[in-house]
């Protein structure tokens, strides 16, 4: 199984496919998350915020993403919703409009924190 | 906090009878049947109490039994996978949740089952006559749930089983939702059975469940071991309740459930169903206002539970419950619940609804704080061109 093909295998069997971003080969779940939190880079991020049709990062954008990042780092677990708002200063429905894809799928993936396993 | 998440689980509880069913289990916690010291005779009769407040409950009648569970999916896996012992055609609906689904899906991959599962209707029933029509010669079963946890429409449960009835099979029922908001009467509706959880609006704690069956019920045990009773066997015994409950009962679980019965019956909460039901339509009428908010079968006839889902254009569901939650602490349950076909006939899957479900503790000013939290949240939404 440590062959290329034995995990490729193993990659599809768990959803998970990688592709080339920024110059790196990184592991992405089924809905493009990040499979490891330590494979997100900020070229990575850039290239994908373009892909996901934010041109350019701006400062708030950063700024959600830096806690989300440091919040894991230090706790394991990704930002209660509460935590997020305070942590940011930003109301979560300002989050949800300043990313393509919203709270999860824009801010939560471009940051590098797994996929939440809750089915919402 | 706002909670609207009542038909995950009820919270808050009513504190009292859970004090009174521990005070009950520090002062006669014996392993309950397993002894012939007074101790562990005095647990079972109380165990024995709750088990006929139950049945009472339910409507079960004359020779009806009850066993106990640790919550409805458990209940519900004793039914199924008891009642198909032999290889046989199961109906059920496209309302379920995935408590009877995967079982049933489990057991159709192995061959062991065929399966028929029915739509429901634009208002989010299931017509009688289309189970009566799915019904083959070899159909061994037919499950449906009571009260849909997406949708909160009541199922016509009576004439739906005299249909099945009429050809000579059994209806079981998943009540999860409707016991305790629902009055449910097994005998007069000729249903074979039923499976419940203690947690939602039985107000009792979570860890309890269970089965009532009608004695034309019976499904072979599917797991086996102690039962305090005939040790001498090595085969695990039929004798009800034992044949379906190996091992010790969480005893805690059934004092706290006989408790909130006692709760749920008295004058005072059946008063309090009816407020539940005024805000539920306030809710569905302020929600059904908002421009972008689609709601889905919350109007027309037929019997409902206080709860209702939607989504707010633009925005997915998920993200919905979170700006909620962070934004304005109210708690609502997004996403598939666990009724994956009923999303996918709604065309609301992969990423589902957002669900309100009321609860006895709610008020009209919480009714009235989520409509403005959803009507923000989908202005803003409509603002950005979503």
């Amino acid at each position: 199984m440590n062959t290329r093909a034995g995990q490729d295998g193993a990659n599809a069997q768990l959803g998970r496919h990688a592709r080339v971003v920024a110059g790196k080969e990184i592991l992405f779940d089924s809905e493009n998350f990040f499979w490891d939190f330590e494979d997100w880079s900020e070229e990575a991020v850039r290239e994908l915020a373009e892909e996901a049709g934010l041109e350019r990062l701006e400062e708030d954008h950063w700024k959600v993403i830096r806690f989300f990042r440091d919040y894991y780092s230090y706790n394991g677990r990704a930002p209660l919703n509460s935590k997020l708002k305070k942590g940011t200063g930003l109301s979560l429905l300002e989050l949800e409009g300043l990313f393509p894809g919203g709270l999860k799928y824009g801010a939560r993936r471009l940051a590098g924190l797994p996929n939440p396993k809750t089915c919402n | 906090m706002i909670y609207l998440d009542n038909a995950a689980t009820a919270f808050p509880k009513p504190a009292e009878p859970l004090r009174r069913a521990l005070e009950q289990y520090l002062e006669t916690g014996a392993s309950p049947g397993r002894g012939g010291y007074d101790l562990s005779v005095e647990a079972e009769y109380e165990v024995e109490a709750v088990r006929r407040k139950v049945c009472r409950f339910f409507g079960g009648g004359e020779g009806w039994r009850v066993c106990f569970a640790y919550n409805a999916t458990d209940a519900l896996n004793t039914f199924i996978l008891g009642l198909t012992q032999e290889p046989c055609h199961v109906v059920s609906t496209r309302l379920e949740h995935n408590s009877v689904l995967r079982p049933l899906h489990h057991l159709a991959q192995q061959g062991r089952i065929t399966l028929d599962l029915v739509p429901f209707n634009a208002q989010g029933y299931v017509e009688p006559d289309a189970v009566a029509k799915a019904i083959r010669p070899d159909t061994g079963l037919v499950m449906l749930n009571h009260a849909s946890n997406v949708l909160g429409t009541v199922q016509p449960a009576a004439e739906i089983a005299a249909l099945c009835r009429e050809q000579g099979v059994e209806l079981v029922l998943d009540v999860s939702q409707s016991a305790g908001l629902y009055p449910i009467e097994l005998e007069k509706w000729g249903v074979g059975g039923l499976a419940f959880t203690g947690h939602k609006s039985l107000l009792g704690p979570t860890g309890i469940g269970g089965l009532v069956l009608s004695p034309r019920v019976n499904p072979m045990p599917t797991r086996y071991g102690g039962t305090g009773v005939d040790s001498i066997n090595l085969v695990h015994t039929m004798d009800y309740p034992y044949r379906l409950e190996p091992g010790t009962i969480n005893l805690l679980g059934v004092l706290g459930l006989g408790q909130s019965l006692d709760y749920v019956n008295s004058p005072e909460h059946r008063q309090s169903l009816a407020h539940e039901l005024e805000l539920w339509a306030r809710l569905r009428d302020g929600l059904a206002a908002l421009e972008g908010v689609e709601l889905y079968c919350a109007s027309g006839p037929g019997e409902r539970l206080p709860l209702l889902s939607c989504n707010v254009r633009g925005i997915r569901a998920g993200d919905v419950a979170d700006i909620l939650d962070g934004d304005f602490e109210i708690a609502v349950r997004s996403g598939l619940h666990c009724a994956p076909l009923l999303h996918q006939q709604l065309g609301t899957s992969p990423h589902g609804a957002v669900r309100f479900s009321l609860g006895v503790f709610n008020t009209e000013g919480d009714i009235e704080t989520a409509l403005e939290a959803m009507g923000r949240i989908a202005a803003t939404a409509a603002v950005q061109g979503r």
